[in-house]
């Protein structure tokens, strides 16, 4: 729900238990409790898409058993296997071009035991006018960070559990060229083409660069994105890393991206998510402004956490049992 | 896991056949062990375990999906 900071005062005041996106000068203004908060002033609110930096957007947790709020930095993020409630949610934010974003994304797919885990996020950011700052709070002190991650651990009553999904309106064509890269990088210069080395630059260039399009891996049915995030150079660099061992392919090309969206949407019939964290760059292409998206609500975010770090994407958590 | 079940999920892993869950983290997981057995085909049994301890963790959904794989 989309409300003032008045009424966040209040229901940090009453020990709710609250996961809050906001613009950074919102939440710095919030009293301690048991929240964790990450910037953006983006929202897919219940009355459609919005940039507003006078509301904040809040979940109240209310299903959590018991709650743990926790920060790490780039060495010790992996730590979150550990420390996660057995029947639990583990929920994590993280600051935009962070190094333990970075180091997340980047080794999250080969962490043992994540899968196991049902974990959900998404990487803050800040109005694209502006460009910073990039941020992450833990409510238990009211502290911000630019270089940690910030974890609520929820443990879940006996007979609950948690499943994390996406919705994704990329997919391939079989019969498209295979692209596969050498090492797990943000930022590539060669990749082999159905088995033949070329400059992945030059590549992309003679095929005709369309930025709104990502590379896709399909993981057993589900699809994975990288989006280009620029060509300079004779370098490719990506908003999440390329993997060597994993086949990509373009996304197929559609007609409308807005009207993809929707349909998408409409076609997963999530029931009742309890978090959704909906990507900027769906958010921008497919003109999201103004427009709702029953039943997902929530912040729009710079990346996005369904166990590993996606691209334009929608993630979501619902509550079974 | 039953006999039959794990025969199942042993040609899923091998990729003589194919399905597709509604549940994110166990397509992740497939995806990751049909890797590890094209690598090396020994590591079947310790994908088997792995897989066996996987679904005790989502025990809601792993009835939908096992019944389903069963039913390939």
């Amino acid at each position: 729900m989309l409300i003032t900071l008045k009424e966040t005062v209040g229901l940090i005041n009453d020990g709710k238990i609250l996961h809050i996106a906001a613009d950074d000068s919102l939440l710095a203004k919030l009293p301690k409790g048991k929240w964790i908060g990450g910037t953006t002033p983006y929202f897919m609110s219940e009355e459609g898409g919005i940039l507003t930096k006078d509301r904040l957007f809040v979940n109240e947790i209310d299903f959590a058993e018991e709650i743990r709020i926790a920060t790490y930095g780039k060495y010790n993020v992996f730590q979150i296997v550990e420390e996660c409630y057995d029947n639990g949610l583990t929920m994590l934010i993280m600051p935009y071009g962070s190094e333990v974003a970075a180091k997340y994304s980047k080794e999250a797919p080969d962490v043992e035991e994540l899968l196991m885990h049902p974990t959900i996020g998404w990487i803050s950011g800040a109005d694209l006018e502006a460009g910073g700052p990039f941020k992450v709070y833990d409510g238990t002190s009211a502290t911000a960070y630019d270089d940690k991650a910030v974890v609520m651990y929820i443990k879940l009553p006996e007979g609950k559990s948690a499943m994390i999904n996406m919705v994704n309106i990329f997919s391939d064509d079989k019969t498209d060229p295979v692209i596969r890269f050498d090492d797990n990088d943000l930022s590539v210069t060669d990749c082999t083409v159905n088995g033949q080395k070329v400059n992945f630059a030059e590549y992309i260039e003679k095929k005709g660069f369309d930025n709104r399009m990502p590379l896709v891996a399909d993981h057993n049915g589900s699809y994975i994105n990288t989006s280009i995030k620029a060509i300079e150079n004779g370098t490719v660099s990506f908003y999440a890393p390329v993997f060597r061992n994993i086949e990509y392919r373009f996304a197929t090309k559609f007609e409308d991206y807005a009207s993809e969206f929707k349909k998408k949407i409409d076609e997963v019939g999530a029931h009742a998510p309890v978090f959704s964290f909906n990507c900027i760059l769906n958010y921008l292409y497919g003109d999201l402004n103004g427009k709702k998206t029953p039943p997902y609500a929530g912040p729009v975010t710079f990346g996005e956490v369904a166990y590993q770090l996606l691209n334009q994407t929608l993630v979501y958590c619902e509550i079974l049992g | 896991m039953e006999a039959l079940a794990q025969e199942k999920v042993e040609k899923l892993l091998r990729g003589e056949i194919k399905y597709t869950s509604s549940n994110l983290a166990l397509n992740m997981l497939i995806s990751k062990m049909q890797k590890r057995i094209q690598a090396d085909p020994a590591n079947m049994e310790s994908c088997i375990k792995e897989m066996d301890e996987f679904l005790s963790k989502y025990p809601i959904v792993a009835k939908v999906d096992l019944a389903n794989i069963m039913a390939l």
